[in-house]
């Protein structure tokens, strides 16, 4: 499945908007990376362990969200927007939300490049 | 010996304080080195945080998100140089300095999976501060930074980082 946080997506026409899918994770970081991540922060530098369940909150929450694609028949999700908040000390939710839309691939591709207005560079040789 | 438990007391504070300047000054200098070094490679690909691609042409791939996050500590003696700053007002310069990295090194990240798969240029740069278990909002003090950032990857005509030459500005009348 495609998924881009533009409105739009070049070589592709969109069809039919599906409506808005979504997904959510709340998270909390485990004593240990709390403890690690303290220590850490006396010098600074990135806090890896933090880095880590960022990275993996955010992928849950992008799977949630395209299991509700795939459960709409989408073949793209646009407009992918993220957003975090703190709910608690100690926990943080990370919300993902975009269009899910059907496609089609687009027959004119020049003339759709062409009209955006901008001058093409002349070939690499 | 009273003398010697105040002394103590007195000197762990301020031997903390100095191992902190010194080995974040060195983690600080380091990672900037890091930065410029791995911005070399990523230096052809364009970024734009308008919301779509200008000139797209049609590459292996179609656009793909990619997203990125890091999270900065912000060391003991910047805290505490926050701290004092607080006492007074003004700019917080040793906080707008990690913040700074910290959003380079996000979209160092972006730049780097865009390359990874072969794409060009990200269009919608997107970058959020994350508040992650309310370390904005900590009545102490800020401790670390989380920075969110999420682009689309493209494959574009132009892939010189400067496709539009700068204006040039043009001489006053008379």
């Amino acid at each position: 499945m495609i998924v881009v946080n533009t409105e739009t997506i070049p070589g592709y026409e969109i069809l039919q908007s599906l409506g808005i899918v979504q997904g959510n994770v709340v998270r909390a970081k485990h004593m240990g990376r709390d403890i690690a991540a303290g220590l850490k922060n006396l010098v600074g530098g990135e806090l890896r362990g933090y880095t880590e369940l960022l990275t993996e909150s955010r992928r849950s929450a992008i799977e949630r969200m395209l299991a509700q694609a795939t459960e709409l028949g989408a073949d793209a999700v646009i407009n992918v927007r993220f957003s975090t908040s703190a709910i608690t000390q100690g926990a943080a939710e990370l919300y993902v939300y975009g269009t899910a839309v059907k496609l089609r691939e687009a027959r004119n591709e020049p003339a759709l490049a062409a009209a955006t207005g901008v001058p093409q560079p002349p070939p690499l040789s | 010996m009273e003398f010697v438990l105040a002394f103590i007391w007195l000197i762990i504070p301020v031997a903390l304080l100095l191992v902190a300047m010194l080995v974040g000054r060195a983690i600080t200098s380091r990672h900037e080195a890091d930065l410029a070094r791995r911005q070399a490679v990523v230096a052809h690909i364009r970024t734009t945080d308008i919301r779509v691609m200008l000139d797209p042409v049609p590459g292996d791939h179609p656009p793909m998100l990619v997203t990125s996050e890091v999270c900065l500590g912000i060391d003991h003696f910047r805290g505490f140089l926050g701290n004092l700053k607080n006492i007074f007002g003004g700019e917080v310069r040793s906080y707008a300095a990690t913040l700074d990295r910290a959003r380079r090194e996000v979209i160092m990240r972006l730049l780097e999976e865009a390359h990874r798969h072969g794409y060009n240029a990200l269009a919608n740069l997107r970058i959020e501060f994350a508040d992650i278990s309310g370390n904005a909002t900590a009545a102490r003090k800020a401790t670390s930074v989380s920075i969110l950032a999420a682009a689309t990857a493209h494959h574009a005509a132009t892939t010189t980082a400067h496709p539009v030459q700068a204006p040039v500005a043009a001489p006053l009348p008379g």
